[in-house]
């Protein structure tokens, strides 16, 4: 058992039991959990800005980075473990993309997030099952390889299921 | 909410942080004024022989992947820059402070520098984007600091975080502040701002301590860099952070006057903010254990 801790703009899977896949302190930034239940992998991916148009050469080296190029990554990954390459079957689950009290469109990042995100999902017929976006606070995201199970946490706010 | 301690209780505290080294202090002062040279700064370094130790291990770290080892002062400061050498005097100088637990915000240790480091690159950044000219130096110095004061707030907080975010949620205060204010007489402003008139800092990074959440507030003279901390700490809580009160804080929607900010702008700041505290955090880790 291990944990696979993603920092900001990576991704991973593990379809070892008793695994935890886990990113800390999402702020407008969106975790995109991706489980496959006929392999029982659980991927996730770590957004940080919604497109990859903004610095090219960043994709190079972390393609995680970004909703239109992180997605597709991840999904190549879990493709290579034996996962449908389409995401047929996936469950989806989404967290963060918080924002700022009274933010104006100029600093609500977390929404534009959260939209790209989703509609990057829509492109592979993908939609969450749960999510827990926007508000104002940030989330600790850990996810059970065993049992799917996706805990979040956020200082001062405990634990909660999503 | 029931008040926890009393403002004679945290200004006695303040009284009793230790105060910034001389190096520290200088570097503070040298690096505010806009008309300083260069060599004054190398030779401070020159004078302090732990921090010329600690400057020459950073700029030869794996993080910045230098192919020549570099031996010299001079070198080493126009390597990396004014700001970042303040940086390194000042985080060795209170780096108890800085990189102690912030139980009182339920933050792991290290937090308040990580999210200091974080919004002093944001304040760096966002100074590109001013209307009016504004030192990246003393906003990236401004940023290091401006939230110093939680250190010592944190010790008199104790398990009052969800009590201050319930607060906020159903609307009894209006931000983390006011939640501070109502717990302990004082916020974590003016508590830094204390502490640093104690440490008899410029009076530009003291006015960025005491208004970067009411920047609106601060005198006109200063209010350009006080601005820039304000976004640079909402930028940084954005990237993310482990204390409660990441995010309870009001963005100040006057700062338009100030600065010509664009989603897209917003987006390339937090992408130098979090490629630029990897380099320089990865930098300072090799060295930092034997300053704790």
């Amino acid at each position: 058992m291990s944990n696979l801790i993603l920092g900001v703009g990576e991704f991973g899977a593990s379809r070892t039991s008793g695994d935890i896949v886990k990113t800390f302190a999402l702020g407008s930034c969106v975790a995109v959990i991706l489980m496959c239940p006929k392999t029982r992998t659980v991927g996730m991916v770590h957004v940080a800005l919604p497109e990859s148009k903004i610095n090219p050469e960043k994709v190079k080296t972390r393609p995680g980075y970004f909703a239109d190029t992180g997605i597709p990554a991840l999904m190549q990954q879990m493709a290579g473990m034996g996962c449908d390459p389409r995401g047929r079957g996936f469950i989806v689950k989404l967290a963060g993309g918080a924002k700022i009290m009274d933010p104006n469109n100029t600093f609500n990042i977390g929404k534009r997030n959260a939209l790209a995100v989703k509609k990057i999902l829509w492109k592979y017929a993908l939609g969450p099952v749960a999510e827990d976006l926007g508000a104002t606070y940030s989330r600790t995201v850990s996810v059970s390889v065993t049992t799917g199970e996706v805990v979040l946490s956020s200082p001062g706010r405990g634990e909660w299921k999503l | 909410m029931k008040q926890r301690a009393s403002k004679e209780e945290i200004l006695k505290a303040i009284e009793e942080v230790p105060l910034l080294s001389p190096s520290a202090s200088r570097l503070l002062q040298i690096t505010s004024q806009e008309d300083h040279d260069i060599k004054e700064v190398i030779d401070i370094v020159k004078c302090d022989a732990s921090l010329t130790a600690r400057v020459l291990k950073i700029v030869n770290s794996v993080a910045y992947g230098l192919a020549h080892e570099v031996t010299t002062i001079d070198r080493a400061v126009s390597y990396l820059g004014e700001r970042m050498v303040a940086g390194i005097a000042l985080g060795d100088s209170a780096s108890a402070l800085f990189h102690k637990e912030l139980a009182g915000y339920e933050g792991p240790k290290s937090e308040l520098w990580n999210h200091d480091l974080r919004t002093a690159i944001a304040a760096r950044e966002i100074a590109r984007f001013a209307k009016e000219p504004l030192s990246p130096d003393l906003a990236f110095t401004a940023g290091i600091l401006h939230a110093v004061g939680k250190a010592v707030l944190s010790d008199f907080l104790g398990k009052t975080a969800n009590e201050v975010l319930v607060g906020i949620d159903s609307h009894e205060v209006s931000d983390y502040l006011a939640g501070e204010r109502d717990l302990l007489g004082i916020d974590h402003t003016e508590a830094g701002y204390v502490l640093a008139k104690n440490w008899e800092l410029p009076e530009s990074l003291q006015m960025a301590i005491r208004y970067h959440h009411r920047p609106d507030e601060a005198p006109e003279e200063y209010k350009l860099l006080v601005y820039a901390v304000h976004l640079g700490c909402i930028i940084a809580m954005m990237c993310g952070s482990q204390a409660s009160d990441s995010l309870q804080y009001h963005l100040n929607k006057n700062y338009t006057e100030y600065f010509d900010l664009t989603s897209e702008q917003i987006a390339s700041v937090m992408l130098e903010v979090n490629e630029a505290f990897d380099t320089l955090d990865s930098a300072m880790s090799d060295t930092k254990e034997t300053s704790l």
